[in-house]
């Protein structure tokens, strides 16, 4: 009899029906969308930041003073120490080596080039593009234009060679930074020799920064030029890590095994640091401290924004469900006053209603979830171009405070329907 | 008792006899006008809420001069267009010598101006000379003698130890006046920090370009271009969430609100069965409904401005304050939707006999 009855009024009212269900959707799928995407943004932030920032630099443990004064490098090549280059592969092979999302190495010498038959000094930069590259199964490329966002081409990118390979018949490609282009009137297409090796011009530089005087050209024809095969003077790797708190600041070596086990495992710019120190004993690691503590630092108040704006939300859809389930309640008094005039109890006529909310709930719960998923994959598409992760707890989470919310909304309605005599409200005095 | 007077007896009675459908409606219309406000207050002071974080990234735009040294025009000039909106710090670079014939490359500047232009250095001080700054790469762990190319030389005994990941390590910076009088080289260069939002900050800098025609004015790429990415990526996403939140709350409260004056049916058959005519009973309708957006729209506002302004507290240390201009919006689009969600099933109605209705079909 008590299903027939939850039965009958489902399929009597349907629009009162709808409308519940249509609330608790709509609330469930605001709480779904906004808890995946909230909970998500602070990857997709610092994801973002990371494909055009290094945050690591790594320079040789040996190595004497740099001397760079106004983007001329004034340490001759023949001084200082050197990172081998074919090391840098095992930057993918530390604990966290998935979380490197690039990295390029630079090595560079002032040099006299010959620009339409007369002589200028400026600086060689040798580095990767978007060198191709094997770790294990694993090919990808990684180079400036992955770490370095911020560099503009006009014209082309060059392509980048194997080590100690020379193209055969064609000069090989560089760049050359808009101020010595400017200065020199080169332009794309044009020849230039160094140590009379030929290169053309293939795109001008753009940085804002000391390269805009400088020739950027592909690694290994730098280290032919400068005769320093397998040679790097410092690599810049961009790593995804978590912003930096009390805890990753503290001395790994005086840590307990469990506490130094947790640092290891998390995915600090110290710990990161520390693991590529481990593969490369021999280089020093330093974290740009400009990009790394004020990036987390942005991110971090960015993804406390979006939890704030996450929880009013949920307490918006929470009260808007509740509203909706009290006012399709509070308009069924007439049928409380005939049940109970037929002789049901008090919990009887609750029970029913409660239960018809709760398959409303859970209803409105799976429509929600996925109405929400949806819009959050949506959401991710249009402004990071990526999908967003939705943490499987969501799930569960979203159906009890659908059930919780309905429950409370309805609970009070309940209450008050039951407490009108029966016989005011069915003669429509109440 | 006149007509105006019964009409809005009938209005405020309304809410008044069924206190808890009014309630209800009341509600939902406050919490759409509550979560417009806040994603509304949010998003018109994120931008410069998260410019100032920014502040902490240091200079953001290089000055340099090629041909001798920045004069005391030229830095008056800087610092009236940077003003009170940012810093600047001029440096002057010099090459020294270590006993050991090591080079190094020596700054001038105000010592104490770089250390907070650049705040995110991290920073030992080991003695008494704090203003003396040795980048961490540098450091001889003692006091050292320099021979500058200038031809003096002097004790360096550099009390600050710092590291900032960059080429600054390798460098020591000394007071611009000792520095000056070791090396007789004077500025040439200026640290800029402009602070506000992306486009204030391009303002500044073609100002700069304009009236120092003859210096470089260089934005440091890497900090603005970070600033502009993250700023566009946040603003997007608290807007496309916020919208997201308001259309689906908004369409909660529509069809609660529809629900709720479909339920008056009676009351509708009544009135037209006492002789109203349907523009009366669309007006009565109507007038409620605006009645109980504009209350519920007041308290959403109120409500709205109080939790931006508990956010700003909890998450940026400083209130969002509320925002006037808002309130307007607000409050129209609330009486425009409750209009909405009310003529709809007052439509459905009219299509009713009212004998039906009250026969209770």
């Amino acid at each position: 009899m008590f299903l027939r009855l939850v039965f009958e009024s489902f399929r009597r009212q349907k629009r009162r029906k709808g409308v519940a269900l249509l609330a608790i959707a709509l609330g469930m799928s605001i709480a779904t969308a906004m808890i995946a995407v909230g909970t998500d943004v602070g990857d997709k932030l610092n994801q973002e930041l990371r494909k055009g920032n290094a945050n690591l630099v790594l320079t040789p443990m040996e190595d004497t003073l740099d001397v760079n004064l106004g983007g001329v490098t004034l340490k001759p090549a023949s001084e200082g120490a050197y990172i081998q280059e074919s090391d840098l592969i095992k930057l993918k092979s530390i604990f966290f080596g998935h979380s490197i999302l690039g990295f390029a190495p630079f090595l560079s010498n002032e040099e006299t080039i010959s620009v339409h038959g007369h002589e200028v000094n400026a600086d060689l930069i040798g580095t990767y593009f978007a060198q191709p590259l094997q770790y294990g199964t694993e090919s990808f490329a990684t180079g400036v234009r992955t770490v370095n966002g911020w560099w503009k081409v006009d014209g082309d990118w060059p392509q980048d060679y194997a080590a100690s390979s020379w193209p055969t018949n064609v000069a090989a490609d560089v760049l050359v930074g808009n101020k010595l282009a400017q200065a020199n009137s080169l332009t794309v297409g044009d020849e230039i020799s160094i140590a009379g090796k030929k290169l053309r011009v293939s795109g001008i530089l753009n940085t804002g920064g000391a390269e805009d005087r400088a020739i950027v050209a592909p690694l290994h024809i730098v280290q032919q030029i400068l005769g320093k095969p397998n040679a790097v003077r410092s690599v810049a790797v961009s790593a995804l890590t978590k912003p930096e708190d009390a805890f990753a600041r503290r001395d790994p070596n005086k840590m307990s095994p469990k506490m130094r086990d947790r640092w290891y495992c998390t995915s600090y710019a110290n710990s990161i640091a520390f693991q590529i120190h481990e593969a490369l004993p021999s280089v020093r690691v330093d974290q740009i401290r400009q990009v790394e503590q004020n990036q987390g630092r942005v991110l971090a108040r960015i993804s406390g924004l979006m939890l704030l704006l996450t929880l009013a939300a949920l307490v918006g859809a929470a009260l808007a469900v509740s509203a909706a389930m009290a006012a399709t309640i509070l308009e069924r008094r007439q049928e409380v006053g005939l049940m109970k005039s037929l002789g049901a109890s008090n919990g009887m006529v609750a029970s029913l209603f409660l239960f018809e909310a709760s398959l409303l709930a859970l209803a409105g719960a799976a429509v929600g979830c996925i109405a929400g998923i949806l819009l959050a994959q949506r959401m991710g598409q249009s402004i990071f171009g990526s999908s967003i992760t939705l943490h499987p707890a969501v799930i569960p989470i979203v159906v009890v405070a659908a059930l919780l919310v309905t429950f409370v909304g309805s609970a009070g309605a309940v209450r008050k329907a039951v407490q009108f005599d029966p016989a005011v409200v069915l003669r429509g005095d109440a | 008792m006149n007509r105006k007077r019964m009409f809005l007896r009938l209005v405020m009675k309304d809410a008044l006899v069924r206190k808890d459908r009014a309630f209800t409606a009341l509600l939902s219309v406050a919490v759409v006008a509550t979560m417009a406000t806040v994603a509304l207050t949010i998003y018109y002071d994120l931008e410069g809420r998260l410019s100032r974080e920014f502040r902490s990234f240091g200079a953001n735009v290089i000055v340099t001069k090629h041909e001798g040294s920045l004069s005391a025009d030229e830095l008056a000039k800087l610092n009236s267009i940077v003003g009170s909106k940012g810093d600047v710090v001029p440096v002057a670079y010099a090459i020294g010598t270590f006993s050991t014939g090591q080079k190094i490359v020596v700054g001038g500047a105000d010592t104490e101006k770089l250390l907070r232009l650049n705040s995110w250095w991290s920073v030992k001080e080991r003695n008494a000379n704090p203003l003396e700054l040795i980048g961490s790469r540098a450091d001889p762990g003692t006091a050292f003698t320099l021979e500058f190319d200038a031809g003096g030389s002097g004790t360096i005994r550099a009390g600050t130890v710092f590291t900032s990941g960059t080429d600054d390590d390798s460098r020591l910076y000394l007071p611009l006046e000792r520095f000056v009088r070791e090396t007789h080289v004077l500025p040439n260069t200026a640290l800029v920090r402009v602070d506000g939002r992306p486009q204030e900050i391009q303002s500044a800098i073609d100002q700069l370009h304009a009236s120092l025609p003859q210096l470089e004015v260089e934005p440091v790429r890497q900090i603005t271009q970070t600033q502009t990415a993250v700023l566009g990526k946040t603003r997007s996403v608290v807007l496309a969430a916020s919208a997201v939140v308001v259309i689906l709350i908004m369409l909660c409260m529509v069809a609660t609100f529809s629900s709720s004056v479909l339920e008056r049916r009676r009351d509708y058959a009544v009135m037209k069965a006492l002789g109203a005519s349907n523009r009366a009973v669309n007006l009565l309708f109507a007038s409620q409904s605006v009645f109980l957006a504009l209350t519920g729209a007041l308290i959403g506002f109120v409500a709205g401005s109080g939790v931006a302004y508990w956010i700003g507290k909890a998450n940026f240390d400083a209130a969002i304050l509320p925002q006037a201009v808002l309130l307007l919006p607000v409050v129209l689009g609330s009486i425009m939707l409750a209009l909405i969600a009310s003529t709809a099933p007052i439509r459905l109605l009219q299509r009713i006999q009212p004998a039906g209705i009250l026969r209770g079909e």
